[in-house]
């Protein structure tokens, strides 16, 4: 047993130390221009209000400073790739906020690039919390970047505590309907699961409207394969121009152009305990809200790439 | 003063805990094993849970308070016996309790009953369901003491009851898990998992002990530490070095070795070390008005030098 421990001690701190060594390599060949990034994500980030214990972890596992390391990629991905625009973001309340956004592109690039919003365009900057499905939690490496970059298991309790502390949360209550929608469905909002209304009700919280016009084409799904879905046990098998010919690489976005509006909160009075016809009956208005904007999104576009 | 009696007062959370109430009580303590050099006026009995002598014991020494430690947790008997050792053990204490006119008990379970799944919301509180036996067989004795227990704080109304849930502690005395686990140098992690874990030291477990006593408190609490960090990052402060193994690896090599005897824990710990079980502790804190006296620092501290800090 101990010398299996050994070898396999010996292989990650290999593999950490070569990590380290390209981290390295890249901080010190880093085009001035990146650094510079980095510098204002830095200045974000010390902004952001957070409630952090010595080790630097919030009490869900978020870690601001492993949020650093992915800043580059992530940033130039916002302002290069997607350039991504944002309208609206200053009505965003300080205090707790349920942001509910539109799901599509078959990798959640939608999530990360609100979240980059928040932080980089919000006052003050903001590191907003993902609930993520379960089957997240599930996966190797994927859970932990998850965690520390502000994602939980999606459940309401959790939801409702991170509320009480004054987080603002972003949920996409298409679930992986949304994300794995078609391309003939895409700006089609998919049934809203309305846990999330429930929860504004509860911990009256406003409900930011949040709609993304870009996202939808960013990987036009021609098919769902969900025989083959469920053989893998993936919540989806999306059949795409690329994907699977190309292999993982497949799924990467194309170089869509992202409209990101923010609408104003919307406040709902009520208890959280009406039965689901009340609570559909507020849901559909935030439904409303997003589909308005992505109209209005698709409609002050010169085009999906431009 | 009032008399306490601990059942398993010579293992390490017992002595602590019989150190923590000897001003304020008369002690007396049965434990199968001896504990050379107790403080005086601790009268210890040697008997088993299970045996007949364990009820001539509280029927003479007519406690007025009983604190139950007198658990197998550690998994390197024969399985049936330390489930008969927990379960039927706790069963007899419970009686007996009743029998004698025990007025108050406090139970030491633990937070690990409600078990690790990717679905565990963040920072449980005592009304989950206590699954911990669905993904870790070897441990449904400890999750049936905990139910046994937490029904008769309503079935016997009469004993004022107190079932405490810690989350994992550490230290220099105490036999747990956690510890046993993190005292190693090189700690087998589940590669591409680092849950939030939360810990609190041997001696604020002592101090709960003594508050829910002092307290009178009737229930279930979860009792937490000073916060919760990766078990990675809990694996570096107390001085190990995590070793990541694929699942896929892990879980056959951990089955395998455990049942060849080569290491002391099941594959069911291997959740723990996917999953966060954090607890919400707050039900106690404000019951109780118990703090955490040490911090996450001095707790790893205290494992690192093998001494109180």
């Amino acid at each position: 047993m101990n010398a299996v421990l050994s070898v396999a001690s010996w292989a990650g701190s290999a593999l950490h130390s070569a990590a380290s060594a390209v981290a390295d390599l890249t901080g010190a060949a880093l085009p001035l221009a990146t650094r510079d990034l980095l510098e204002r994500v830095d200045e974000r980030l010390a902004a952001v209000p957070a409630q952090l214990n010595e080790y630097g972890f919030d009490p869900w596992g978020l870690r601001p400073a492993s949020l650093r390391h992915a800043a580059i990629p992530i940033l130039l991905m916002y302002e290069r790739y997607f350039r991504v625009e944002t309208e609206g973001i200053e009505s965003v309340p300080q205090g707790r906020a349920l942001l509910i956004a539109n799901h599509a592109g078959q990798l959640p690039f939608d999530a990360v690039m609100i979240g980059c919003a928040m932080l980089m365009e919000a006052e003050p900057p903001r590191i907003v919390r993902g609930m993520t499905e379960y089957w997240v939690s599930e996966l190797p490496f994927a859970s932990v970047w998850a965690a520390r970059g502000g994602g939980v298991a999606g459940t309401p309790l959790t939801c409702r505590e991170m509320l009480e502390a004054g987080e603002s949360v972003l949920a996409f209550p298409e679930g992986v309907r949304g994300m794995s929608k078609l391309y003939a469905e895409r700006y089609q909002l998919q049934r809203f699961g309305t846990g999330f209304m429930r929860l504004a009700l509860e911990t009256r919280t406003p409900i930011v409207p949040v709609a993304v016009v870009g996202s939808e084409e960013q990987q036009p799904g021609l098919a769902n394969a969900k025989p083959l879905a469920r053989l893998l046990r993936l919540p989806a098998f999306p059949i795409t121009p690329t994907f699977p010919w190309l292999g993982p690489l497949g799924l990467f976005p194309l170089p869509v152009k992202y409209h990101i509006y923010f609408g104003a909160p919307m406040q709902f009075q009520g208890s959280a305990n009406e039965d689901d016809a009340a609570i559909e009956r507020r849901v559909e208005q935030v439904r409303t809200a997003i589909t308005g904007l992505l109209e209005r999104g698709r409609r002050e576009r010169a085009g999906v790439f431009r | 003063m009032e008399k306490v009696l601990i059942a398993g007062i010579s293992g390490g959370q017992g002595r602590l805990v019989a150190h923590r109430l000897l001003d304020e009580y008369v002690l007396c303590g049965v434990d199968r094993h001896a504990w050379e050099g107790r403080p005086q006026g601790i009268a210890l009995h040697r008997v088993d849970l299970l045996k007949r002598q364990f009820e001539d014991v509280l029927r003479t020494e007519k406690p007025k308070a009983v604190v139950h430690l007198g658990f197998v947790r550690h998994f390197r008997g024969v399985e049936a016996e330390r489930h008969e050792t927990n379960v039927r053990g706790t069963q007899l204490l419970l009686e007996h309790c009743v029998k004698y006119g025990v007025e108050q008990l406090v139970v030491v379970s633990s937070g690990y009953v409600y078990g690790a799944f990717a679905e565990n919301p963040f920072y449980i509180h005592e009304d989950h369901p206590l699954s911990g036996s669905r993904s870790y067989p070897e441990i449904r004795d400890l999750v049936e003491v905990d139910t046994l227990a937490s029904s008769f704080i309503w079935k016997e109304p009469g004993v004022r009851t107190a079932v405490l849930r810690p989350v994992s502690v550490l230290g220099t005395q105490v036999h747990s898990l956690s510890r046993e686990i993190l005292s190693q140098r090189r700690v087998p992690v589940v590669m591409g998992f680092d849950p939030m874990m939360q810990f609190i030291h041997e001696q604020d477990v002592a101090e709960a002990v003594a508050l829910a006593l002092d307290r009178g408190l009737q229930g279930a609490f979860n009792v937490t530490g000073p916060g919760a960090v990766p078990i990675s990052v809990a694996i570096r402060e107390c001085g190990s070095t995590p070793v990541p193994i694929p699942e896929l690896l892990m879980r056959p090599l951990f089955n395998r070795l455990f049942r060849a005897g080569l290491i002391p824990w099941p594959a069911g710990v291997l959740d723990f070390m996917k999953y966060p079980v954090t607890l919400d502790g707050s039900r106690f804190e404000e019951e109780s008005g118990f703090r955490p006296l040490f911090s996450l620092g001095e707790i790893f501290a205290a494992m690192r030098e093998g001494k109180d800090p």
